[in-house]
């Protein structure tokens, strides 16, 4: 090994506390109390004899009455009349919409149960997000509105509409204002309605509101070059990516899409022809692009537009006015580095901040427009239509309505009572609407504001299109019978305005077949059957134009340091705030979805709860414990977070998530985490997600439901790491061995693998730790959803997990562990590697030798069966796995009132994989490999008459992964994509000197990196 | 019920028989040859039309007999579409009676061949209206004398009565016994003799015993042989516990498998159709039903809990899918949750016979679970079976299999990993 480098997940483990410590010595967090009964009174008391014959007895008798029940009569309920298409046990797939990327939606006997990627997906190329991975549940969510209603009163469809029909006549003859409030829209067909409805209701006005919204950047295109849209931006062809705060592979515009091109230069592919793209990250929070920066300088959000103002000023040779060096100065020297990497990768580079302020985007579109990548990185003229929201048309909306100008509001897909940052003002000026519609399908914040709901259709439920790049059109499709008396909102829309066409599926078809279906080159019948089949049209891309800056940026470097120095928290208890969408919850509106609360956030490991980011610095410059609750104070407005220690965060700043603290979401959402959007500031016409807020002590102290330490390998190093620099010289750098793998000798028999050898390959270096995969997993696996509680006691049940390692940047040098305790105040200057964890399916699995029943053995094709029905649940399995992913099931899951909010409900259980079983109380489980999968491929095959070919069977992480950085296989076929992802220099087992022989290969961790910067 | 039916459906059909052997002299000398008629109207007629019920069509019976302009029916018969866009007004009552659905066309047909047709459908109809009342009388009687029969109930009842009147006179017996015996106790008349006999009995018997009990091997030997007995039942009722071989439920509608798979020979795959491509070999849907069952005995009452359960009316042939109510089978062979089974595999991809898991199921009035369905049993097989490599393709570039079979002449599906845990249990 030729790295001492200490990796650890968290401080607890870096510091070894001495609850660490004993809690790692056990292998459950709650060890069974064996030694207090052997030692305490368990044996010495009075009638232990008597206890023991009573238990006996009842013990007996309760076993014998429940053995007496008769076997249960099952039922085999045909269908009536079956559709054509339909075979019991045989699963469909339609292509559909998720957010404008196309998707399969893979149905059985009628209903959706999984949400997989369109391999043809022009975007994400079959890759899909978490959210999208989960957002198959929330078909099935109880909490859904099963009826129009009109206040608390439900109704039928006819009367709704005649109640809306009257009070819309009414408006229309007293010329007062309608609105439609929507989260951006970007259906063509859906823009048609509401376009006909205006044309119906002349005083209508269509107004896009997102929660987080991206008005700086199309105000300031339209400033720059005078087109008000939001660019494409290709991290595929960038070779230097510098971002100040965007976080685009976690929450940005379109992570899940950046994710795939960012990769492409970072992937194996890359790397053998000795590429990879250089990545530096300006930030104040740690985001999961910056974990995956390979230069990541904390900067506090006051010093983002400094900073940008000298990266300018670098790369054009000018000073602005007003320019400052900033405080921190490794940041001046980094990005004096970056702007010479950008300038000499011209043409190849691009500038990204996450700032919503119109200057500071202008600054960036001037720095953009020097390096030459308009026509390049970013595409103008294939733009996106993801976002439109415009912050000032939403003031000016509710001063309209305070005016008392407007009559009717309809909220479609919005919920500003819950995210806009003043929602009592909007609450407030709701009060005066004469009408409010909500096509919401859940009570939300808003809708319970209004007088009328009518509820919209799932998107599983639905038809429509999509259009988020220009030229990319995609259809959506239903796969389920509306599960309730809902209706789709454009339908709703039409009834009302009184169209000719009032069927939606109609009106789409109509519209497909006049405007759209041409430029796919399709028509007719025939056409519109193949696009359901494809799933979607691409129009040729029109040339990228070039963009040239010429504006005047004097006055806007002005208005960017005026800004800066607002947010300076000057004084005891000031600091400055940064919000950002975590992850996993994004703007808050699926806070109801149970596999997403669960979803350990990529950067902390907390699942169930937003909290307050601070460094190490603050943490002791205010005396804090882990989970201490502090109050936030800002706008008026107040809140109580538990605090967490974050390696990275910017000296005096604190980072809270937005998306929690819902109240109205749904029993499962509900008072998870504290609603952070009140803090946002609408600052130079656009609203922002920084301020300065006041801190408070209490007394109280919160233990975050927090996984990261909860799988030990007691110290062992995992994780190989290299630099571009050294991996260019050998390829082998980093992975621990020279040339090939080192032979162990073995103290087992060879297991015989004729014909199929399942394997898989993770590459460290494409994984940027989204967490799709455990979505995934949950989803395809039926893995159960424990709650907090649960796993604040090291419980939770994924079987795939990503460990999040940080590791101290030191000069050049390897670090051993002794010098790095006393080097604490490095922890702003840390780098993470992300590593997804699974059952490796060991040829010389240690489980295997320790199940005393034979659980879980071996199988000839190099897979680790486990058979739930026969383990006994002694545990001695998890204990000896050195990988530390067997879970155990403590409870009956999907039988026991206390998760019933999770997914054990009778409606939630329709979500199940019928293939797989759903485990008992009291056995052991773990990744399987998707032998479900593995199987059907097979007897597809089988049935076919053909061999099973390479990509017949793709494993539920894999499918999903956007980044392509986990590929299965078959290890014996040698031209196997898994074959050949193997035989690359960089992989390198995890724990191989165990002579465990793992299925799962790891491709070392590769930092474009030189020692100068770190 | 049913048996009524039955016999009135018997009775009426030999009648017909010899009713119509006796009209046939009049009727071949009507102005159509019926003869001839009945040939052509069961080629070109039978699929929509039947005479005394209404079908797709009318039922031709009643409608023939009362239309009495003959050249007006040769027409419709030949060209239907013609009158009806002629607008002719019996034509089109008769199209919008019948939603719309128009007839086929038969041009081919000669004015002769529709004279025959006419001639042949009212002779029919008169045959059979005047069997009826010759039918009905009989059948009534009949009716009424298996109605009569005594009912479960009835026949339980008496049992019961039976029994209690036994164990009344046993006791009462016993009691007069007793009594008999306290009165000569008391006068002191009671015998001693027999008392000393009935002691000296016992006695002998006993020293027998106790001479037997002397013999330590033949005591070993039987409580040995008890052992066993006990020991190796309870085995066997332990191994079998929850296996429910021979399972044999009464199920909603009594489908009589011996008659369809049996007499008819129909293919097992034409009802459960996902045997050949799914895991679940399926219990065929009603439409499947549907497709021999518009026509087919559709006086039965069992076809007719079919009809009720789609809403069916066989009398509009309409359906209405608001009465409509799925039939609740009871399952038969019920394999754990944890255990995935797939039929494709051992049907399409192994070629296996239906029968082989499921028993002759072709001579089962109804069926019952044939195989243990224990995991003993399918391993029994898997080892015992070798892999159906014929012919496919998968199995082709398996170069260890090919070893395999070198080396051991066979492959059985226990070498290529069927009997591994993770095979059916994930």
């Amino acid at each position: 090994m030729d790295s001492n480098k200490k990796y650890w997940k968290g401080l607890e483990e870096l510091n070894k506390t001495p609850e660490f410590v004993e809690k790692n010595k056990h292998e459950f967090a709650e060890p069974i109390p064996i030694e207090d009964v052997l030692s305490g009174n368990g044996l010495m008391g009075k009638t232990p004899r008597r206890d023991f014959l009573k238990a006996v007895g009842f013990g007996v008798g309760a076993v014998t009455l429940a053995a007496c029940q008769k076997v249960p009569v099952h039922k085999s309920i045909p269908y009536l009349i079956k559709p054509e298409e339909v075979t019991p046990g045989v699963a469909n797939y339609y292509s559909s919409t998720y957010d404008g990327h196309a998707i399969l939606v893979k149905t059985r006997e009628g209903r959706p149960i999984k949400i997989e990627g369109n391999p043809n997906d022009l975007l994400s190329k079959g890759g899909l997000s978490a959210q999208a991975q989960a957002s198959v549940l929330d078909l099935y969510d109880v909490n859904r509105l099963k009826n129009p209603m009109k206040g608390t009163t439900e109704y039928e469809w006819n009367e709704i509409d005649a109640f809306v029909i009257r009070e819309l006549a009414a408006i229309k003859t007293s010329g007062k204002q309608i609105r439609i409030v929507s989260s951006t829209v970007h259906s063509p067909s859906t823009l048609a309605v509401i376009a006909d409805f205006i044309a119906q209701y002349p005083t209508t006005k269509h107004i896009n509101y997102d929660a987080v919204s991206y008005t700086g950047i199309i105000q300031a295109n339209q400033n720059s070059f005078g087109k008000a849209i939001l660019p494409h931006y290709r991290f595929d062809k960038a070779d230097v990516i510098v971002s100040f705060g965007a976080d685009f592979l976690g929450s940005w515009i379109s992570p899940t899409e950046f994710t795939t091109q960012y990769v492409q230069n970072r992937n194996n592919k890359s790397l053998q022809s000795k590429k990879m793209s250089r990545h530096i990250q300006f930030e104040t929070g740690m985001s999961l692009t910056g974990t995956n920066a390979d230069v990541r300088i904390p900067i506090k959000a006051s010093e983002e537009g400094v900073a940008l103002v000298n990266l300018y000023n670098a790369i054009a040779g000018t000073t602005l006015p007003g320019t400052k060096k900033l405080a921190n100065n490794s940041a001046n020297n980094a990005i004096i580095l970056a702007a010479k990497e950008l300038e000499a990768a011209k043409g190849k580079a691009l500038v990204v901040a996450g700032s919503n302020d119109v200057a500071t985007q202008v600054l960036v579109n001037a720095i953009n427009s020097l390096l030459g990548s308009y026509g390049t990185t970013i595409d103008m003229d294939n733009y996106s239509n993801q976002y439109a929201g415009n912050d000032a048309e939403f003031v000016e909306f509710i001063n309209e309505i305070k005016r008392g100008d407007v009559d009717a509001v309809f909220f479609l897909n919005a919920n500003p009572a819950y995210d806009y940052f003043n929602s009592k003002d909007i609450t407030d000026a709701l009060a005066k609407v004469r009408l409010k519609v909500s096509f919401s399908d859940h009570k939300d914040e808003t809708t319970s504001l209004c007088n009328v709901i009518a509820p919209n259709h799932y998107y599983l439920e639905s038809w429509g299109d999509d259009n988020i790049i220009e030229g990319y059109y995609t259809v959506l499709q239903p796969t389920i019978n509306p599960v309730y008396n809902t209706r789709q909102a454009e339908q709703s829309l039409l009834v009302w305005s009184d169209a000719p066409v009032k069927e939606y599926y109609t009106y789409v078809r109509n519209n497909w077949d006049k405007n759209l279906l041409a430029k796919g080159g399709l028509s007719g019948q025939k056409g519109w059957e193949t696009l359901l089949q494809t799933g979607f049209i691409k129009v040729a891309d029109k040339p990228a134009g070039i963009y040239s800056f010429t504006r005047d940026l004097n006055a806007v470097a002005g208005t960017i340091l005026a800004q800066s120095d607002q947010l300076v928290a000057s004084g005891d208890k000031k600091m400055e705030l940064q919000l950002y969408k975590s992850v996993a919850m994004q703007d808050g509106k699926r806070a109801n979805n149970p596999w997403l609360q669960e979803l350990p956030d990529p950067v902390s490991k907390v699942t169930w709860d937003n909290f307050a980011a601070l460094s190490l610095t603050d943490f002791k410059k205010l005396n804090l414990n882990e989970g201490d609750v502090i109050t936030i104070d800002a706008n008026g407005y107040s809140i109580a977070l538990p605090v967490l220690l974050q390696p990275g965060q910017a000296e005096g700043t604190i980072s809270v998530a937005l998306g929690y603290g819902r109240t109205m979401a749904g029993p499962v959402g509900d008072g998870v985490g504290k609603n952070a959007f009140p803090f946002r500031k609408f600052r130079n016409g656009t609203l922002q997600s920084t301020n300065v807020v006041t801190i408070g002590a209490t007394e109280d102290n919160i233990i975050l439901a927090q996984t990261q330490t909860h799988h030990s390998y007691e110290g062992r190093n995992v994780i190989r790491e290299t630099v571009l620099k050294d991996y260019v010289k050998d390829p082998y750098h980093g992975t621990g061995h020279t040339t090939e793998h080192k032979a162990y000798k073995s103290l087992w028999n060879e297991y015989q693998r004729p014909t199929y050898n399942w394997v898989m390959a993770i590459d460290l270096n494409a994984c940027t730790g989204c967490g799709a995969c455990v979505v995934a997993c949950n989803a395809e696996n039926n893995v159960p959803v424990v709650g907090r509680d649960e796993v604040r006691r090291r419980r939770e049940m994924h079987w795939i997990r990503i460990d999040r390692y940080y590791s101290f940047n030191e000069a050049g040098t390897t670090v051993t562990e002794e010098k790095e305790i006393g080097k604490l105040d490095n922890l702003n200057n840390v780098s993470v590697v992300h590593q997804p964890m699974l059952c490796q399916h060991c040829d010389h699995a240690p489980c295997e030798t320790v199940c005393p029943v034979l659980a879980t053995v071996h199988s000839s094709e190099g897979l680790n069966h486990m058979a739930y029905n026969r383990c006994v649940g002694t545990r001695y399995c998890a204990n000896n796995c050195p990988y530390k992913v067997r879970r155990f099931n403590w409870f009956n899951y999907w039988n026991d009132s206390r998760f019933e909010n999770y997914i054990q409900n009778e409606h939630t259980l329709l979500v199940l994989n019928p293939d797989v079983t759903t485990r008992f109380r009291g056995v052991m489980e773990k990744c399987s490999m998707c032998i479900q999968r593995i199987q059907a491929g097979k007897l597809k095959a089988k049935i076919e008459k053909r061999p099973l070919k390479d990509g017949d069977v793709k494993v539920a992480c894999q499918q999903t992964c956007p980044a392509n950085a986990i590929v299965f296989g078959n290890g014996n076929d040698p031209e196997s994509e898994v074959s050949k992802a193997l035989r690359s220099e960089r992989t390198y087992y995890v724990l191989e000197e165990l002579g465990v022989q793992p299925g799962i290969g790891y491709q070392v961790k590769v930092r474009n990196r030189t020692e100068l910067e770190a | 019920m049913r048996s009524i039916s039955l016999i009135f459906k018997q009775f009426s059909r030999s009648v017909l028989l010899v009713a119509g052997f006796a009209v046939w002299g009049f009727s071949a000398q009507a102005q159509g040859d019926a003869a001839k008629g009945e040939a052509l109207f069961k080629t070109k007629c039978t699929t929509c039309h039947k005479i005394d019920v209404r079908l797709t069509g009318p039922a031709l019976g009643p409608t023939i007999a009362s239309e009495t302009d003959d050249k007006w029916l040769t027409h419709w018969i030949q060209n239907n579409q013609a009158l009806i866009a002629a607008k002719d007004p019996k034509a089109l009552a008769i199209y919008n009676q019948y939603n719309q659905q128009a007839m086929t066309v038969f041009t081919e047909l000669s004015d002769a061949d529709a004279g025959n047709i006419i001639a042949y459908v009212r002779d029919d109809w008169k045959k059979m209206q005047s069997a009826k009342p010759a039918a009905g009388a009989p059948g009534a009687a009949t009716a009424a004398a298996v109605d009569n029969g005594p009912s479960d109930l009835v026949i339980y009842g008496l049992i019961a009565v039976i029994v209690i009147a036994f164990i009344v006179i046993l006791v009462l017996n016993k009691v007069i016994a007793t009594l008999e015996r306290l009165l000569l106790n008391k006068r002191g008349l009671l015998p001693e003799e027999p008392e000393v006999t009935e002691e000296h009995e016992p006695v002998d018997r006993l020293a027998i015993l106790k001479k037997i009990a002397k013999n330590k091997k033949l005591v070993f030997f039987i409580l040995l042989c008890g052992t066993i007995a006990l020991g190796s039942w309870t085995w066997v009722s332990l191994w079998n516990t929850n296996v429910h071989t021979g399972y044999q439920p009464v199920q909603p509608i009594k489908f009589p498998h011996d008659l369809h798979a049996g007499v008819m020979k129909i293919n097992c795959q034409y009802c459960h159709s996902g045997a050949y491509k799914s895991k679940n070999a399926s219990i065929p849907s009603l439409n499947v039903c549907m497709n021999c069952h518009k026509v087919v005995k559709t006086e039965s009452p069992e076809i007719h809990k079919i009809y009720d359960a789609l809403g069916y009316d066989s009398q509009t042939q309409k359906y209405d899918s608001t009465k409509a109510k799925p039939i609740q089978w009871v399952r038969i062979h019920n394999l754990p949750d944890f255990a995935y089974f797939n039929h494709s595999q051992h049907v399409k991809v192994a070629g296996l016979k239906c029968q082989q898991c499921h028993g002759p199921v072709e001579t089962m009035k109804e069926v019952y679970q044939y195989s243990p369905l224990t995991m003993k049993w399918c391993i029994q097989c898997h080892k015992r079976t070798d892999v159906n490599m014929k012919g496919n393709a998968y199995y082709e570039k398996m170069v260890a299999v090919h070893e395999l079979i070198k080396r051991n002449g066979r492959v059985t599906e226990a070498m290529m990993g069927g009997i591994e845990c993770g095979k059916c249990h994930y």
